[in-house]
């Protein structure tokens, strides 16, 4: 019925706009654009939608400029385009004034002007029409990827004429084939057989739940999918999607799993160090994650403040200074408090918990409780479809290769230096360091840095991914001991081990009895586990 | 001074210094007093903290204007950390101990649950400034905002209508508490009405602070491509998960136009830490947004934002949202009140209640009726734009009549 409607309308937009071509072809593109601004002003759903609609077909026919439509509804979608009383339209954007008809600047309007209030379906043309025009006007630019995936979702309302010549217009064979694909969408229900079957089997080419649902859907429908040849080919292209997406599945939980892991593994890390090689149970390292992300915020501050220009590269440049800042941090607890609590960890148990209660309430007085604002580098936001319903969003992918990029590095400096070696000294035996004359004291203090400045780079991986407040350390700590006492007090790659599994676990218990129990299931997990096992998947050798 | 007397001296000292910690008072000789209970820590605390601040506001105006019935108001700030039962000892404290003639506080419907018998048992009076689940009437809460009849139901009938997409099918995530529970209850009642079938919803919550939404987002992809229309997302978590919810569906590229989300506890200080641009066309309900054009709005957000500067808040002082305009709209009922009974005894005050008004900021002129506890209020929904606020995408006529108990609970 809808589709009969759209058609009709279409059919009506055609034959107007041809009887203009015929009377006065040099004014029709003039009077044409007068009559979309006009009706993209008014406040009716339908009005608004069929003047998209004849926009993308006069664009098709060559007779309105594809850039001027890309700019008018880009204006009509960001709400730039106003309208008031009398027929004024202005497109207003940072400051700048100007003709929606030719694009030319004009001075300010001193009429009373608004955009029109843009709903949910009127957004889905602007999208439609939007991503179309780029296709159009700018084929081989770095945003059509995305403009062809934003297509597909709008495959049901995209102009088909435009979509022609955006597949015409396309360089790149890979997104021709993607705009081929959103085509053949519509075209599955084509009354040319051959038609259908391409259609069918294009869509095999794109395996998404959509495209099988719409297979599965013309399967039903007798009438479409009567012929032998039509049946044969769903049967053979639902197979083919059907494969494919359990493989995306596949790869979408291991995905989940693995950047769990990565967040798990960083919050963990730097207990490792503290809790694992020391013994102390530091219930402020949630609160040193805390540290580190609002370094990270300064940093960025800094960079806006003094080059703006560099400032997608703050969370990288931020890297050394988190890592200090919250190292130091930590030294001062250690200087100040833990050291003198070495002999009893209940007081220990104590003192941190009270400096994680000072550290929390520091930052609420210093930057009060409101989450804080970062700015995600255009290297961050979003994701790649990779295949099916697969994506691999960047914040977690950074997060994924920012952890075992930290791993790698601690080793180096436990394994490879002489430090390292010194730690492992003391943790082994430390009254047999001392004799050997290793500086305890010193050892202490720099591996309860490393343990803080661990937790600091942590703060600035999650910053991405999480929502950064006063109190986004609480969070941490409960998941940080419970993989550091899986792993293995005392061993990284037991500290790996346990998040990879706590992880990979949780992903794959959550979507079958929820999230609520997925958290039970594995608290449960690893309390049967430690009855077998109090002392981890990897209990360092050794004398403790 | 021996170990002992030390010992001594410092748990006295501790004593003291830890009593007036849990409640700060300003004793004056004749005033009256109004207890605040709203979390400064814990997972609420960046949202629920402001409102004790915007009842200290509405009390100073009552205060600039010589007070009520000739009495100075003086608030007792509290915090309850987030933690639902200190809600209620710290409730006790402020009715038994302090006397305190009115409580302004809760946000979740778990903590208000946890205060209701206390404020039965003593007979206080408790305003509760959030939108809620409803199936609630006790006569001493006064419930400031709009119960799911005239919020959530027709924000759904908007979505469910032709411009607001014809939705179809519906993912119901939220916390796993009693609010989230009973509105999708409702929901889902709501719809069996409409004719849908079970199988065009599905439901799922989370833990309180749940961050991790990707396996989540995922599951709610597939919902969305499966057969039978066009899906939505009705969003009942609270706290820190709404943004970390926002970044992952704007990470895997859902956007209003495909997926909207109607986030029933979204709110302008949500959005405070996210780039709204890529979700701009997301929906939420509420009796008062921001962007609304009234003059009491107008001046409400002035005297916010002096306030802010002058007593140097932690909040952003543009930044004002629904549950600190009934916070505040809760002050002043309650001082007309106060004054039409002559009395600020709870069952006086209560009995004056009948026929109250005050102009709220949101534009309407809110009133109660003798029938309920209830506010009538005006209705909104919203839309997300990329200045992170709400667009008015609707207002209802007039103020709807609230339904405490839905037919379809």
């Amino acid at each position: 019925m809808k589709r009969w409607v759209l058609a009709m309308l279409r059919l009506s937009v055609f034959m107007a706009a041809g009887a203009g071509w015929l009377a006065a072809p040099a004014r029709a593109d003039g009077d044409a654009r007068a009559s979309i601004v006009d009706r993209l002003c008014t406040r009716e759903t339908e009005a608004r939608i069929a003047a998209v609609d004849e926009l993308l077909a006069g664009v098709a026919r060559k007779e309105i400029a594809a850039d001027w439509g890309a700019a008018i509804i880009g204006a009509a979608g960001d709400a730039s385009l106003k309208c008031g009383e009398g027929g004024v339209r202005v497109i207003a954007k940072s400051g700048r004034f100007r003709d929606p008809l030719t694009l030319a600047d004009v001075s300010e309007s001193s009429a009373k002007l608004a955009a029109p209030f843009v709903n949910l379906r009127v957004r889905a043309a602007y999208e439609m029409a939007g991503g179309l025009l780029l296709l159009i006007t700018a084929p081989a630019s770095p945003l059509a990827a995305k403009a062809a995936d934003d297509l597909q979702k709008h495959a049901g309302i995209a102009n088909l004429d435009a979509l022609q010549m955006a597949v015409e217009a396309q360089p790149s064979p890979d997104l021709a084939g993607r705009l081929q694909a959103i085509a053949a969408f519509r075209a599955l229900r084509h009354p040319d057989l051959e038609r259908r079957i391409a259609a069918i089997g294009k869509l095999a080419d794109d395996p998404t739940e959509r495209n099988r649902t719409a297979l599965l859907d013309l399967q039903g429908d007798k009438t479409a999918a009567g012929d032998p040849k039509v049946a044969a080919a769903l049967a053979a292209s639902i197979a083919s999607i059907d494969r494919w997406l359990q493989f995306s599945r596949l790869m979408a939980t291991v995905y989940s799993g693995l950047s769990y892991a990565s967040i798990l593994f960083m919050a963990a890390l730097g207990l490792a160090v503290i809790f694992g090689l020391m013994g102390v149970i530091n219930l402020a390292q949630g609160e040193l994650i805390m540290v580190g992300a609002y370094t990270t915020y300064l940093v960025q501050e800094a960079i806006r403040a003094a080059a703006p220009g560099i400032l997608d590269l703050y969370l990288l440049i931020a890297i050394p200074i988190a890592f200090c800042v919250t190292a130091l941090v930590g030294v001062l607890m250690e200087i100040t408090v833990i050291r003198h609590l070495y002999r009893r960890p209940l007081m220990t148990l104590l003192a941190t918990w009270a400096i994680s209660l000072l550290l929390i309430n520091l930052v609420r007085v210093f930057f009060g409780t409101q989450n804080l604002e970062f700015v995600t580098p255009a290297f961050l936001s979003g994701g790649e479809r990779i295949v099916g319903d697969f994506i691999v969003t960047y914040n977690r992918l950074f997060a994924i290769v920012f952890a075992l990029g930290i791993l790698i590095a601690a080793l180096i400096i436990l394994r490879r230096t002489k430090l390292g070696l010194f730690i492992r000294a003391v943790t082994e035996n430390r009254d047999m360091a001392g004799c050997v004359g290793v500086s305890a004291r010193r050892v202490d203090v720099l591996s309860f840095g490393i343990g803080s400045g661990l937790a600091g780079l942590a703060g600035l991986a999650l910053s991405p991914i999480y929502t950064v407040n006063p109190n986004m350390g609480t969070n941490f700590i409960v998941d940080a001991f419970m993989i550091v006492v899986l792993g293995g007090v005392g061993s990284l790659i037991g500290t790996l081990i346990a998040s990879v599994n706590i992880g990979m676990i949780n992903v794959i218990i959550e979507p079958a009895y929820g999230a609520v129990a997925a958290k039970v299931i594995v608290l449960l997990l690893i309390i049967i586990f430690i009855q077998f096992r109090p002392e981890g998947l990897f209990a360092p050798k050794g004398r403790r | 001074m021996n170990r002992r007397k030390f010992l001594k001296a410092t748990a006295a000292l501790g004593g003291a210094l830890a009593m007036p910690s849990l409640i700060k008072s300003a004793q004056a000789a004749d005033s009256v007093k109004l207890g605040c209970l709203f979390s400064s820590s814990g997972t609420m605390a960046n949202i629920e903290g402001r409102l004790s601040a915007v009842v200290k506001m509405a009390a100073d105006e009552l205060n600039a204007k010589g007070g009520v019935l000739g009495k100075k108001v003086d608030v007792l700030v509290t915090d309850p950390a987030s933690d639902w039962p200190l809600y209620a000892q710290l409730g006790r404290q402020l009715l038994q101990q302090e006397k305190a003639a009115a409580l302004f506080g809760c946000w979740t419907s778990v903590s208000r649950k946890s205060v209701l018998p206390v404020v039965e048992q003593s007979n206080g009076l408790l305003f509760y400034p959030l939108h809620f689940e409803g199936e609630e009437n006790s006569k001493n809460v006064v419930y400031m905002n709009s119960p799911p009849a005239s919020s959530v139901l027709p924000a759904l009938e908007y979505l469910m209508s032709k411009d607001g997409g014809e939705a179809k099918r519906f993912y119901m995530l939220g916390s796993d508490y009693v609010w989230p529970r009973t509105i999708n209850k409702i929901c889902k009642g709501f719809w069996k009405s409409k004719g849908f079938a079970e199988t065009a919803w599905k439901e799922e919550y989370v833990p309180f602070g749940f961050s991790n939404f990707q396996t989540i987002v995922n599951n709610i992809r597939k919902f969305a491509a499966e057969p039978g229309g066009q899906p939505i997302i009705v969003l009942t978590v609270v706290g820190s998960s709404i943004p970390d919810f926002f970044k992952e569906i704007i990470n895997q590229g859902i956007k209003a136009t495909d997926i909207p989300v109607l986030g029933l506890d979204v709110l302008e200080a949500d959005l405070e830490g996210l780039d709204t641009a890529p979700m701009v066309g997301h929906l939420n309900c509420w009796a008062y947004l921001q962007n609304v054009e009234a003059p009491a709005n107008a001046a409400f957000k002035t005297n916010w934002a002096n306030y802010v500067t002058k007593n140097s808040l932690p909040y952003k002082k543009d930044t004002i949202i629904d549950p600190m305009v009934s916070a505040y709209d809760g002050v002043h009922m309650w001082a007309l009140a106060c004054e039409k009974a002559k009395s600020t005894e709870v069952d006086a005050v209560r009995a004056a209640f009948d026929g109250v008004s005050f102009d709220c900021p949101s534009g309407y002129k809110i009133s109660m009726s003798g029938e309920n506890n209830y506010v009538k209020r005006g209705v909104f929904i919203g839309s997300v734009n990329d200045q992170q606020a709400f667009d008015i995408l609707w207002k209802s006529e007039d103020t709807p009549k609230p339904v405490p108990f839905s037919p379809y609970a």
